[in-house]
């Protein structure tokens, strides 16, 4: 077996007095998709933002790609590798769709405006919205904003991509062409953290679930196994509330 | 590339927003500006004696307020950055020492400052190049523009480093997030997201920074720099016409400022749309 190209061991984080990770312990392979759900405030959306160290965490290790998450230098190598969604889309919004697809890869990755621009134009092309390049984000809906926030991250070549509730904001209707560029993604080989309740995206691309509250993991296994026949008590309850409707 | 179906930026839309329209109000301050001159320039040529002897005489301290001023504003632009970022720094010897510049030299009025500057440092500089025997400190001579630019930059760097720092603030943490989780460093991600839109945030601010440091240029004139208003008062003092010399020496100063105003708001204006 391959190594994991995430592995998590024993991350503690607290906020204050809030102890808002107790421990977690966590891998994950290459090509792998893993939905986390959990109730508010289970600390799902605190270990997705340690693994690019948007939160800093007071005890344990991460390692990424072989990079263990320890410096400055690594962390910034890491986060070139690892691209993340926002629930709030959080595009530049002083920059047009194209700008702010080429910005990182011109800065970060020293790509030539030439190559970036095409690299830009392609992605747009595949999360269907070719025709907005020239658009502010202010003009876009927010389905359209946040295909382009997927394709800015994708420009950069990630191997792993992070997605913190990203269809949360989103209007019902919005939801559908948001998921249907994430199953794509999934289903080229993406390795995907998707912190999310959407349950037809995790039943069609989760190849694990995994079900987090009080900062633990609580269980965690395969879609239908953990839906249909979760262990523990506080996971049949969690699900019991989202699968009702 | 657009469709032509599809609305593009907005000009036609937001014209219908009050407020939000290109306004043609803008030019209406114009005149203002064109009347000061105007009442400027008729005293000028109507009554030459005295006036245009008073102009003639204090117009190398109008290039001087114009030279400290500009000057000045450029290192305070550059000063309050440094503050500012400084200021939201999450190093704590950096965070103190940028407050602490903040809190005490705003606490201290502008005119004692520059006295310190001109009249205090360069003796104290002298004292300590005696003391450690430095012969370039002992020799020490204050030039009193430079120093008074120096004394403008430090006091209004200050200021300036809170609207910055209230700029830097008032924009969404998520900005800050999105461009480091590409990889882009703290530098990096403030030079091409964060600055390029607070200073959209702070332009108004500035503008008027701008306008008090003019006017309060003429502070300099306590610590011997020929400037607009130590001309105009060595003029008085030879001439004993208070009156003429100190309308004519308050016209010049409306002159500037009422003209930056306008540049600052046609400014503001043109960035408006670009949100």
């Amino acid at each position: 077996m391959a190594e994991p190209i995430i592995s998590i061991r024993g991350v503690h984080k607290y906020f204050g007095r809030v102890h808002a990770l107790r421990g977690l312990d966590l891998d994950i392979d290459r090509g792998e998709v893993v939905v986390i759900v959990g109730p508010s405030g289970s600390g799902k959306s605190t270990l997705l933002r340690c693994i690019n160290r948007l939160e800093t965490y007071d005890k344990g290790k991460i390692v990424v790609d072989d990079i263990p998450l320890d410096s400055a230098r690594n962390i910034n190598a890491v986060r070139r590798e690892v691209g993340m969604v926002f629930q709030s889309f959080n595009l530049f919004s002083h920059l047009t769709v194209l700008d702010n697809l080429m910005l990182a890869q011109r800065v970060v990755r020293k790509r030539p405006p030439a190559e970036a621009r095409q690299t830009a134009l392609e992605l747009l092309e595949k999360v269907g919205i070719p025709d907005k390049s020239d658009a502010k984000p202010a003009q876009l809906s927010g389905g359209q904003q946040q295909r382009v926030a997927i394709a800015r991250a994708l420009a950069m070549n990630p191997k792993v991509m992070l997605f913190d509730e990203p269809t949360s904001a989103l209007d019902p209707e919005m939801i559908k062409e948001v998921l249907e560029v994430m199953l794509a993604l999934a289903a080229e080989g993406m390795t995907m953290a998707v912190v999310s309740h959407e349950m037809g995206f995790t039943r069609a691309a989760a190849k694990r679930v995994i079900f987090m509250d009080d900062g633990q993991i609580i269980e965690q296994a395969p879609p239908d196994v953990l839906f249909n026949s979760p262990h523990h008590e506080r996971t049949r309850q969690f699900l019991g509330k989202i699968l009702s409707h | 590339m657009s469709t032509p179906d599809e609305p593009q930026i907005p000009h036609k839309e937001l014209g219908h927003i009050p407020g939000a329209e290109p306004s043609s109000r803008m030019d209406v301050w114009w005149w203002l500006v064109a009347l000061v001159v105007g009442i400027t320039a008729l005293l000028l040529f109507a009554w030459p004696d005295p006036f245009m002897n008073i102009f003639k005489f204090v117009q190398d301290g109008i290039v001087i307020t114009i030279t400290v001023t500009l000057v000045s504003f450029l290192l305070v632009l550059v000063v309050g950055m440094v503050g500012g970022l400084g200021r939201l720094s999450t190093n704590r010897a950096v965070h103190i020492i940028s407050t602490l510049y903040v809190e005490l030299v705003r606490g201290v009025p502008l005119l004692v400052q520059l006295i310190i500057w001109y009249f205090a440092v360069p003796v104290m500089l002298q004292y300590l190049g005696k003391a450690w025997a430095i012969p370039a400190l002992e020799g020490f001579q204050a030039d009193p523009v430079v120093m008074a630019i120096i004394g403008l930059v430090f006091c209004y760097g200050a200021y300036m480093s809170e609207i910055y720092r209230a700029g830097i603030q008032s924009i969404p943490k998520g900005q800050m997030e999105a461009a480091r989780s590409l990889g882009m460093t703290y530098f990096q991600s403030m030079r091409h997201v964060v600055l390029p839109q607070a200073v959209r945030v702070i332009l108004p601010p500035i503008g008027n920074e701008f306008i008090a440091l003019l006017k309060d240029s003429s502070l300099v004139s306590v610590v011997a720099v020929a400037d607009l208003t130590r001309r105009g008062r060595e003029y008085a003092s030879i001439h004993f016409d208070p009156i003429e010399v100190w309308m004519l020496v308050a016209l010049l100063y409306l002159i500037m400022t009422l003209f930056s105003a306008r540049v600052v708001n046609w400014i503001e204006k043109k960035t408006k749309f670009e949100r």
